[in-house]
């Protein structure tokens, strides 16, 4: 269904809301509220820096966003997946205190909650292990018009359940946005592996936020193949003991692309684990941002905490902002963070070329190897295999190595 | 096959070789001996092509053909190799693929037809054996977690993979306790042949014993100040290089 207006963004923004239970109204009516007070974020918004939204804010689009998400596959045994709408008719108080990221939402995120119209919510109940993956794909629509969707996805997983979920965002149009919001609750000792994949993404601005209870484990994979304009924020709160999140990401940009990576993890309880490892690689006349928080909090002794992002910049009109950070209020942690960006490594490539591996072939060689060591850590086979590819494609020399491997 | 004539190189504008002098004939094994820091490494990289040691003076002649004017992957698709004193470990780039993509641009060079995958590992597994290198280290990140006897292991597998005619082994026997170096030497043992020619850079003669050298020279300070016959290295081991540099007042 297309609306026949095209409007902006922030003016897409009703005077109040209708439908749906009392707290639901009152959420968006306070994300509305808080868009009205501050806008959309600018140049001037610290978080938003490197970011190029003005584009966005000013534009005018039109809404389409019927069958998004969609799942791709059945739904394993073991999993219950319900749309948002059915269930806010039917058992609103299933989602109670829900659907709120843990807080009072800003920016896109608060956009994406005072407009999102339908969704999917994954529940694995608790003891549930279930192995075959989750996939669903996110397709912005194939309009030439200007158009905005709004993606909302929520997973809750109970103590002790194991989940695999695969979304793929792919539009090829640069003129249409996609606003997502996917929101992750982990129980004790739960477990997610969280493959996401921005293929050829037009305009995306995407968020996860995951909360996770004692000794549960998180871990996000993320491979960003190109994006005329793609922000990504991953935000994980670990706020029970023991818990673990590890945050793995590449990027491969080229042309006119901009691409911002952001992480946020928070340990709020003792005893927790998180790591986070960004590759990138930058060529032509693209940028790439990857902004890394890591906050300790008082009572979280015994932290570790470790974040790294490594960048290869292929080409002198590339540019890249990489700002790895640490907030430590607690004293009895381990904490490591780094960041490069530079060339290759002269004596691998020498290596390489002394054996016989023709120089420009060498140089390709080790370009994949750098990214796909992270598409490496990925449990699931299939996508492994496709992220690949993927890789591959946007090499150069991608056939010959796929030759040899 | 390999003649150095009055070779100058310098690193960072420091002259570190002050003319060397060698003439490697096919069939021979020569070895180069000397201190650390004397310029043994810098000859090796000279001659494989490495960026940064600048040539200023003096001319390598290989099989007839000026071997400073070629880039590093094209002498090794004419028959060099280098095996490194230091090799490096490259994360994600597994052993084998990476020599098969060699092996398959030294054929092409040579005109001859890429090997297939099996032939290919059957070749492998062959030279894996001799050298006692695990078939799964072949298949893993090059020299990636590899302790440092079979990092020089995978220097000498690759080695007799590729074949070469004119070997430059850098310090290949440092860090191998005796067991090893001596399966590293029958490794180096089997490609000698009349066609074929090696320059065996040592700091000890210990290696010598296994593989024997036709002559051997005497590199201090980057300049060759002896050279003779094996006795010479024994001479060396038992006097120290100390005795040598006074007898020639360097
Ligand atoms: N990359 C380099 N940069 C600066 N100096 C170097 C470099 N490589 C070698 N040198 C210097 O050159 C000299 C010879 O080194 P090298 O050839 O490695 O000696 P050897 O192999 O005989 O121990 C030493 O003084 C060393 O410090
Ligand atoms: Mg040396």
């Amino acid at each position: 269904m297309t609306e026949a207006t095209s409007q902006t963004l922030l003016a897409s923004l009703p005077a109040s809301f209708d439908t749906g239970p009392d707290w639901l109204r009152t959420l968006r009516g306070r994300a509305a509220a808080t868009l009205r007070e501050q806008g959309l974020p600018t140049k001037r918004t610290e978080a938003w820096r490197f970011t190029p939204v003005r584009s966005l804010v000013d534009s005018e689009f039109s809404r389409d966003d019927e069958g998004v998400p969609a799942l791709v596959s059945g739904v394993p045994e073991g999993v219950t997946v319900r749309g948002l709408t059915e269930v806010l008719e039917s058992q609103p108080e299933l989602l109670q205190g829900r659907l709120d990221l843990g807080g009072a939402p800003t920016h896109f995120a608060a956009l994406n909650t005072a407009l999102f119209r339908d969704g999917l919510w994954i529940d694995v109940p608790a003891g549930a292990v279930v192995e075959a993956p989750i996939e669903i794909s996110h397709t912005s629509p194939t309009s030439s018009e200007p158009g905005v969707v709004y993606p909302r996805v929520l997973i809750t997983a109970g103590e002790g359940a194991e989940l695999t979920l695969i979304e793929t965002y792919a539009g090829g149009r640069a003129a249409q946005l996609s606003n997502s919001v996917v929101e992750v609750e982990l129980g004790r000792n739960a477990k997610m592996n969280h493959v996401r994949v921005h293929e050829n993404a037009g305009l995306q601005i995407g968020r996860v936020d995951v909360r996770q209870d004692a000794d549960s484990g998180y871990r996000s994979t993320v491979v960003t193949l190109g994006g005329a304009l793609l922000r990504f924020d991953v935000r994980c709160l670990l706020q029970g003991k023991g818990a673990e999140c590890q945050l793995d990401g590449a990027y491969l940009t080229d042309g006119d692309d901009h691409v911002d990576h952001h992480t946020l993890v928070e340990h709020q309880a003792p005893h927790c684990r998180s790591g986070q490892t960004y590759r990138g690689i930058v060529s032509g006349k693209s940028t790439a941002v990857f902004d890394g928080v890591v906050i300790v909090h008082r009572d979280a002794q015994k932290t570790e905490a470790h974040q790294e992002n490594r960048n290869l910049l292929l080409s002198d009109t590339a540019t890249i902002h990489t700002k790895p950070h640490l907030e430590i209020d607690a004293d009895d942690v381990i904490c490591s963070h780094g960041a490069t960006v530079g060339a290759l490594d002269e004596d691998q490539l020498f290596y390489l070329r002394a054996r016989g591996v023709p120089e420009d072939f060498a140089l390709a060689m080790l370009t994949y190897a750098f990214v796909e060591s992270i598409v490496d850590r990925m449990s699931h086979e299939p996508t492994r295999a496709r992220m690949r590819e993927a890789l591959l494609s946007r090499i150069p020399h991608g056939d010959e190595i796929r030759e040899v491997t | 096959m390999l003649k150095i004539e009055d070779l100058h190189v310098e690193v960072d504008g420091k002259p570190i070789l002050k003319g060397i002098n060698l003439d490697i004939e096919a069939g021979q094994v020569h070895a180069i001996m000397g201190p650390n820091g004397s310029g043994k490494s810098t000859l090796a990289y000279a001659l494989a092509g490495r960026e940064g040691y600048e040539v200023t003076k003096g001319s390598v002649l290989y099989k007839g053909q000026d071997l400073l004017e070629m880039a590093p992957e094209l002498r090794a698709a004419e028959g060099v190799f280098l095996g490194f004193q230091y090799p490096v470990a490259i994360p994600g780039v597994s052993n084998i693929y990476f020599l098969k993509a060699a092996l398959n641009a030294i054929r092409k060079h040579r005109g001859e037809d890429p090997l297939d995958a099996i032939d290919f590992m059957k070749l492998s597994k062959q030279k894996a054996a001799l050298v006692q290198l695990p078939d799964e280290l072949t298949k893993r990140s090059v020299n990636d977690g590899f302790s440092g006897g079979e990092k020089k292991r995978n220097e000498i597998y690759q080695m007799a993979m590729l074949e070469p005619s004119l070997a430059v082994l850098d310090e290949t026997d440092s860090g191998l306790d005796i067991d090893a170096l001596k399966v590293v030497a029958q490794g180096v043992n089997g490609l000698r042949g009349p066609d074929r020619a090696l320059l065996v850079i040592t700091h000890y003669q210990r290696l010598l014993d296994y593989i024997v050298p036709d002559v051997v020279h005497v590199l201090i300070n980057g300049q060759i100040v002896r050279t003779g016959d094996k006795d010479l290295a024994k001479r060396l081991e038992k006097e120290g290089y100390s005795e040598v540099r006074d007898a020639t007042q360097l």
